[in-house]
């Protein structure tokens, strides 16, 4: 903790304050069941914390770093698939018995376990794989995107291609991986001694203590020095280069961290929703994950998990209530436009805003640097 | 270490917080001074708590004179259009049998769920229905994809699922009733038909996932046994919609029947394609499982015109309940609304439903009560009599082979003798769905 104290630029009062509210909102999230005795429910909020979850990672690298990730949801649905294999292997095909072939693979005529499914007999293993997958992946393309000083529109298009290719390989070879209906059936997580039922407040509490580790890792990455020169990036790339910092690394870095903590959002994903599926990695849900960034304020990682938790939230309940079954997409779609029109900082921006006039002048915005426009502009024209 | 009796934690009640010990419990305790508090009741188990299960047993399903049931299909996204009209048919289903006095004087009050045609939230909203709003069945579901979504939920909390689309069959699950066609409902029939009026050669033509697969499986079975040949068998992308090079592939093999088990969007494209490449349903039909009104109606008659499709029921079926249907659904939905081979068993299955729950005690009234009840339950439907089968929860069927007319309806051409027996493994004869569960033979 104190190496963040260090670290900070901006005055020690504003980081302290950053902290208590990061504080309040974990403590908030962790003594939550203890008012609510009701599975159903806690099932459903742990599912919008891992929302949460992978929507912070992806501020990481938007809002912090510029990079804006279109294909996000690619490091949440390979996560999300480490685990599902883990767990079905776990389970006893109904068709083969103990120890025989996943369900699916009967189906498609597979007669032996393909080799890249055996080192998921190891839930170790298939845990390191849920983060290490979307890791490598990250590299790889941010090796070539950010070496070739490839920046703003660009990133976005190369991403959410790259989504779509996995996506298309996925349903694709549905001999190994269950295609289109995903991966389903599978046993309960269980490690340490714990078993993990996605109705219980032992999945809600791994949801919630994951997601508190990462949001405060996340900030503590922020608050370094890497995080003040990923900001840099951010406003002005070639500044920072002229500087001598080798631009591509950071980059590189925000993304693989982004890539991690998504990774980790997939493989609790799995847990709470009990299957795995092609729409786990879809377009639609990447989009999603955008528009709950820009509402929570792509500049806070915790505006940005609330900003999911709130907008998944709000969409369940519209979408439930009798008056609005049929009009619920669209008065989310207003609100969006609402939020992108009036709040360009979201919803973090707003309550930025408020503070400053409760408390007068004297205070800046919590995260730091102006704000910048959805895609930098200045990065742009690089080629 | 010994299994010990669970240990519970005194300053927190409910039966919830039980810490279920086991042989590492060693270093769970070790660590218990600092992750006391959250994570310690974090390692709360249900399944060590069975007890959380059995809380539901005495909840009363049917309470103050109504019994809830869920709704649970899209009315937006990708299939919106298809289950919106599933929706509607066990929606009428339900105001006529309120209407008429409900079940043994108590009302159905259903609950309608939207899951945007995406299955995560097919899974979310099915746990709403079943642990939030105490649902005692779900009517549900239209592609594979969502069911299998749902599927867990049903298992786990040993609710029932009603299943109205035609599937791919190699399911033994419990916890779904299943009143559309499984693979030799269809084709049983329909193929030996196609071979005697066509010819031999078969293009196979799918949508990319489990369920063409399936049907083409058995589809080949049959074929084999006739002797006919398959020259080319093809799956395209789902919502795929560019068919130049299989209609190219088409005219180079000049097969007898083109065997379609292509889904959605693809279906009309196909079709409109077929139309345009100048081919002639007199020599070369499309003969499809999964062309409905629906989609005749999306591609316009002249598309459809001269093509196949075996199904159980079509919307100009002769008999007094179809035409009872057929009007109440214009009546209620709209006069240029059509019924299909889908839409149907989404409105018999809640008169199932009803006659299975009338047998029931008020009291009794829980979803496997339900269940056991259904079980070789008969009635008439619109398409003719039919039955649950005791062993498989599938339903026997009347299935009939009809030709696609430019005005956009149906022409019956051969109705089944008798009902036709769910066989769900159907295509793997060493295995058989039995009420005991899935059995090798």
């Amino acid at each position: 903790m104190f190496e963040i104290f260090r670290n900070m630029t901006a005055s020690r009062r504003q980081t302290l304050v950053q902290v208590l509210t990061y504080m309040l909102f974990c403590a908030a999230i962790l003594i939550f069941p203890l008012f609510l005795d009701n599975d159903f429910l806690l099932n459903r909020y742990a599912r919008y914390l891992v929302l949460g979850m992978v929507t912070m990672a992806l501020s990481l690298s938007w809002g912090y770093a510029g990079i804006l990730n279109l294909g996000q949801a690619l490091s949440f649905g390979l996560g999300s698939y480490a685990m599902a294999m883990a767990l079905k292997l776990r389970t006893v095909p109904v068709h083969t018995g103990a120890g025989g072939l996943p369900d699916f693979m009967v189906w498609n005529n597979v007669e032996k376990l393909p080799w890249f499914w055996e080192p998921f007999y190891s839930l170790g293993l298939a845990i390191l794989a849920g983060i290490f997958v979307p890791v490598i992946l990250a590299v790889v393309l941010g090796w070539f995107m950010f070496r070739g000083r490839i920046t703003g529109v660009f990133v976005a298009i190369i991403t959410l291609a790259n989504l779509v290719v996995v996506n298309l390989l996925i349903i694709d070879q549905q001999r190994f991986t269950g295609g289109f209906n995903g991966i389903t059936d599978l046993a309960q997580l269980e490690f340490f001694g714990f078993e993990f039922d996605a109705y219980s407040k032992s999945t809600y509490y791994l949801v919630a203590i994951s997601l508190s580790l990462c949001l405060f890792g996340a900030l503590a990455l922020t608050k370094s020095k890497a995080g003040l020169i990923l900001q840099a990036i951010r406003d002005h790339e070639e500044r920072v280069r002229f500087f001598g910092y080798d631009v591509a690394v950071y980059q590189i870095m925000a993304m693989s961290v982004s890539a991690a903590i998504a990774g980790i959002a997939g493989m609790l994903y799995t847990v709470v929703m009990e299957f795995a599926s092609p729409t786990f990695l879809s377009v639609p849900l990447s989009l999603s994950i955008v528009v709950w960034c820009a509402v929570g304020g792509r500049q806070s990682l915790l505006g940005a998990t609330i900003g999911a938790i709130v907008v998944a939230g709000m969409q369940g309940a519209l979408s439930e209530s009798e008056a609005f079954l049929d009009t619920w997409m669209l008065i989310m779609g207003a609100i969006f436009v609402l939020v992108v029109l009036f709040l360009p900082n979201g919803l973090a921006g707003l309550i930025d805003m408020l503070a400053r006039k409760a408390f007068g002048r004297g205070r800046h915005r919590k995260s730091d640097g102006p704000a910048s426009d959805i895609i930098p502009t200045e990065t742009a024209k690089s080629p | 270490m010994a299994k010990q009796p669970p240990f519970r934690f005194p300053h927190l009640d409910g039966g919830f917080f039980v810490f279920v010990q086991r042989e590492e419990n060693e270093m769970a305790m070790k660590r218990r001074d600092f992750m006391k508090g959250a994570a310690a009741v974090g390692a709360a188990s249900v399944v060590g708590t069975p007890h959380l299960w059995f809380k539901n047993a005495g909840l009363a399903y049917a309470g103050q004179g109504e019994i809830k049931v869920g709704v649970l299909f899209s009315l937006t996204g990708t299939t919106g259009i298809i289950e919106e009209s599933l929706n509607k048919a066990t929606i009428l289903a339900i105001e006529e049998i309120n209407d008429a006095g409900g079940i043994n004087g108590m009302r159905i009050v259903p609950v309608v769920e939207d899951p945007a045609s995406d299955p995560a939230t097919f899974a979310a909203k099915a746990r709403k229905l079943v642990l939030g709003d105490k649902c005692v069945s779900v009517f549900g579901s239209y592609t594979s994809a969502s069911r299998k979504a749902v599927l867990p939920v049903f298992e786990k909390r040993n609710n029932l699922y009603w299943y109205p689309t035609l599937y791919e069959g190699r399911e033994c699950s419990k916890n779904v009733i299943y009143t559309g066609a499984v693979p030799n409902q269809q084709q049983d029939e329909f193929i030996p038909w196609l071979v005697k009026n066509f010819g031999k050669k078969f293009y196979l033509i799918g949508s990319n996932y489990i369920y063409p697969k399936e049907e083409n499986n058995y589809c080949k079975k049959l074929l084999e046994k006739l002797g006919a040949e398959v020259v080319n068998e093809e799956y395209v992308p789902l919502g795929h919609s560019e068919f130049s090079s299989v209609i190219n592939k088409i005219k180079s093999t000049q097969p007898n029947v083109i065997f379609s088990t292509v889904v959605g969007d693809s279906v009309v494209a196909l079709h409109r394609q077929y139309r345009a490449a100048g081919l002639d349903p007199e020599k070369m039909p499309m003969a499809s499982l999964t062309t409905s009104e629906n989609e005749v109606a999306a591609m316009g008659g002249d598309a459809a015109a001269g093509h196949f499709t075996s199904a159980p029921y079509f919307m100009v079926h002769k008999s007094p309940e179809n035409e009872r249907f057929v009007e109440a659904y214009k009546a209620r939905w709209g006069a240029d609304k059509v019924t299909h081979f889908v839409s149907e068993p989404s409105y018999f299955q809640v008169y199932l439903f009803k006659q299975a729950v009338e047998k029931l005690a008020p009291s009794d009234i829980t979803p496997p009560n339900i269940r056991e009840a259904v079980k070789g339950e008969e009635m008439t439907a619109p398409q003719g009599r039919v039955r649950i089968e005791r062993e498989n929860l599938h339903t026997w069927l009347w299935p009939k082979i009809a030709v696609a007319k430019s005005d956009g309806q149906f022409e019956v051409l051969q109705d089944s003798k008798e009902w036709v027996q769910p066989v769900p493994y159907a295509a793997y004869p060493d295995q058989v769905c039995r009420e005991s569960g899935l059995e090798k033979v």
